[in-house]
């Protein structure tokens, strides 16, 4: 964003202390003024895919490792005072009993297991390159003793780390739902370009069809065309399969979107000269038409990117989806029944839905935001062009 | 603009206005408008017949490709390979994909859609009462959104800026960016932890008359993300309208409030609100078969999440092919309600 774009952001008026203006920090004051949305949407959809790239750094335990004896453990207390009342500036967890008989988990004082920053656990590939086997806490094992697993979000019936699965599933979901929205946004602009390009008969035949597309019930067909093939596919294929479905069935949408644009592009003075000095369609389409489009399209992919998610959640969710072990948002919500108030740690046991609604709130945000700026670019734009129009007139006269 | 000019301008409006009034009853609906309107539903019908003849073939032709049917997942490990095969013959599972397709088309066109492999019952049977209490779970949802985004949305739109209108801002961000599923495990877990469970009973038996109050939580959970829709669109389609020169001459008329915003804001507003109802009634849909399994409300949703896992697909096909059906006859009702509303589309 250019400096002059910014004081038309901050709407001052031209003679009005030009100096301060040109001062960066009240460029950056002004940049960022009407733009809180777009900048909280951006930042929640960066922590999302920068926990789902470390996932593996920042869960303490593999995804699928069992451990029996802990179904349905709540959260570990994570303490720097002992029983005996000491402080310790080390934090520390105590192990703990589980009594089947009450479903209860003890505590066991005697001894204390602290905590430690960047310990060892299951190895794995840092980035897919570099084995390691360092994460980012856990306990410390000491000699002779196996140190208890540390639950920030307790483990699930299985005493799996919810934590660990969560992360893992963010990976799943974060690959699955914007691959999805990705590759339907591009056939619907192709789809939506040619219709809006080359008008007529074609534009008639493919908007009717984004119509009825968008009138059907969408989860259903998915459910139905997911229902024809083997039910535990591997999850490699499961996912290929689950994003060519999004795509047949979600591009109409974008496609409605670029065909408007493309006409109303299309009737812009430079297109059409584009096209009078005898350019290819395809080059007008790439060097002219799209670049004016592309905020608006890439707000629109945003918006339309948590359907492709939810989609995604509910299949998991029914269990036609990804299979177990592996994780995915809808998955582990198969696991949250009725009882989550009953058990006493329903902000934990609800963390996979509590991630699902600050992804799809933060593409919102971050979708209309850049909807906003599309608009006021266009704004400016128009504004623009009339003023030189005006300032060349008054040179002509 | 001179004043006279402004003045026969302002008399042309309330003429208008008075004529759209007079003329805009349903009752008094000409002959044009009538040819204009069977001419809609003749090609909706067309058209709707041609998109469940292209469902239905394609769910068909992929279940040739991928192989495995009710039949290899009902009795898999017991029964002999002839007793497999002969249970196939039987349901004509052995016949080639084209065969097959068009006895069942033949069967479909005579409002028979087949037999249930796995509940041994004909699908149209097994379809008739969820599709109702999925019909009456919508309607209930539509309900309750329309009348929470009526009052929010005249209320915000009476006065820009005010603290409601700020609140419908709030509301509309949240509900619409709340998925479904997320309400609907929320709504669960409360129930169970009151004593409305005994009330509203979710998860207690299969079946369900289709006027109960188990209707209720499935309806609320459907009708959030409609009331965002709903919303947004009341409060700008209603401001638009305030700001109307027919609505100052309603004013300088002296006309009350509330006539105004009934008769003179609310009735161009109702376009774009009837369009946005057709638009979610995909949705909705779409919606309901993860609520409905969530919350126990055996509808058409659950049926065809059971004819999935069960792999039961004349079931699947009655079901989806009902889905679809019905989302497009929802449409159609809603594009005759529009037509009826403007009288600029009725008559063509």
């Amino acid at each position: 964003m250019t400096l002059s774009e910014s004081e038309n952001r901050g709407r001052t008026a031209p003679g009005e202390n030009q100096s301060a203006i040109r001062n960066s920090q009240f460029a950056i004051r002004s940049w960022l003024r009407g733009r809180g949305a777009l900048l909280a949407g951006a930042g929640i959809i960066m922590f999302c895919c920068l926990s789902a790239v470390f996932a593996d750094l920042l869960a303490p335990y593999d995804y699928s490792s069992l451990s029996r004896r802990e179904p349905l453990a709540p959260p570990t207390t994570i303490r720097f005072r002992d029983a005996q009342g000491r402080w310790h500036a080390r934090p520390f967890i105590y192990a703990r009993l589980f009594d089947p008989a009450t479903q209860r988990y003890e505590e066991i004082t005697d001894r204390a297991y602290p905590l430690e920053l960047f310990s060892r656990g299951y190895s794995y590939e840092f980035l897919w390159r570099f084995q390691t086997d360092l994460h980012l806490f856990g306990t410390r094992a000491e000699a002779g003793v196996e140190a208890p697993r540390v639950y920030l979000l307790g483990a699930d019936k299985f005493g799996r780390d919810r934590l660990s699965r969560l992360l893992m599933a963010t990976r799943y979901s974060l690959l699955m739902g914007p691959i999805g929205a990705l590759l339907a946004s591009v056939l619907g602009v192709l789809i939506g370009g040619a219709a809006g390009y080359v008008g007529g008969w074609t534009d008639a035949v493919l908007m009717r069809a984004a119509d009825v597309m968008l009138a059907l019930p969408t989860l259903v067909l998915i459910l139905a065309v997911r229902a024809t093939f083997p039910p535990g596919l591997p999850p490699a294929d499961a996912i290929k399969l689950l994003v060519i479905i999004f795509v047949i069935l979600g591009w109409a949408e974008m496609a409605r979107l670029a065909r408007g644009l493309t006409r109303e592009l299309r009737q812009r003075e430079y297109v059409m000269a584009a096209v009078s000095l005898g350019c290819s369609p395809a080059r007008v389409i790439v060097r002219h038409i799209l670049p004016g489009a592309a905020l608006s399209l890439a707000a629109q992919a945003l918006l339309i990117l948590p359907n492709f998610l939810l989609a995604e959640t509910a299949l998991s969710f029914l269990g036609v989806g990804l299979q177990e072990p592996e994780a995915s948002w809808g998955s582990l919500l198969a696991d949250v029944d009725g009882k989550i108030f009953k058990r006493g740690h329903a902000l934990a046991e609800f963390s996979p839905a509590l991630a699902l609604m600050l992804f799809v709130l933060g593409a919102r945000l971050l979708g209309d935001g850049l909807g906003n700026e599309g608009r006021e670019r266009e704004k400016f734009q128009w504004s623009e062009g009339i003023e030189e129009s005006k300032e060349g007139r008054k040179k002509e006269a | 603009m001179g004043a006279n000019t402004r003045l026969t301008s302002l008399l042309g409006y309330v003429k208008a206005d008075s004529r759209h009034i007079v003329a805009g009853g349903v009752n008094s609906l000409p002959l044009a408008a009538l040819i204009v309107m069977l001419k809609l539903i003749l090609f909706r019908l067309l058209q709707g017949v041609m998109v469940l003849l292209i469902i239905s073939f394609l769910i068909f032709a992929l279940l040739t490709r991928a192989g495995g049917d009710a039949v290899s997942m009902h009795e898999n490990t017991r029964g002999s390979n002839e007793t497999i095969e002969s249970i196939r013959r039987l349901h004509g599972l052995d016949r080639p994909l084209m065969e097959r397709y068009l006895n069942w088309l033949a069967e479909a066109a005579r409002g028979d859609l087949g037999h249930s492999l796995v509940l041994q019952a004909p699908v149209w049977s097994l379809i008739r009462r969820p599709l109702l209490r999925t019909g009456m779970s919508a309607m209930v949802a539509l309900l309750i959104a329309w009348a929470f985004s009526l009052t929010l949305g005249i209320s915000a739109a009476r006065r820009p800026g005010s603290l409601i209108d700020r609140l419908c801002s709030v509301i509309i961000l949240l509900a619409s960016s709340t998925p479904r599923l997320v309400l609907a495990l929320l709504a669960l877990a409360f129930i169970y932890s009151t004593p409305l469970m005994s009330v509203v009973g979710a998860q207690t038996g299969a079946d369900a008359g289709v006027l109960s109050f188990r209707v209720i939580p499935p309806a609320i959970i459907l009708s959030v993300p409609l009331l965002a829709i709903f919303l947004a669109q009341t409060r700008v389609a209603i401001r638009e309208a305030l700001d109307e020169e027919f609505v100052r001459v309603a004013r300088a008329r002296g006309a009350p409030e509330w006539i105004i915003l009934l008769r003179h804001a609310l009735r161009p507003a109702a376009g774009p609100l009837i369009t946005v109802l057709g638009l979610s009634l995909g949705g909705v849909m779409s919606g309901s078969v993860v609520v409905e399994v969530v919350l126990g409300w055996p509808g058409l949703g659950q049926l065809t999440v059971s004819a999935v896992q069960t792999r039961d697909i004349p079931l699947l096909l009655g079901a989806t092919l009902t889905a679809a059906a019905a989302v497009m006859a929802g449409n159609l009702a809603a594009d005759i309600l529009q037509r009826l509303n403007n009288p600029l589309l009725r008559n063509g």
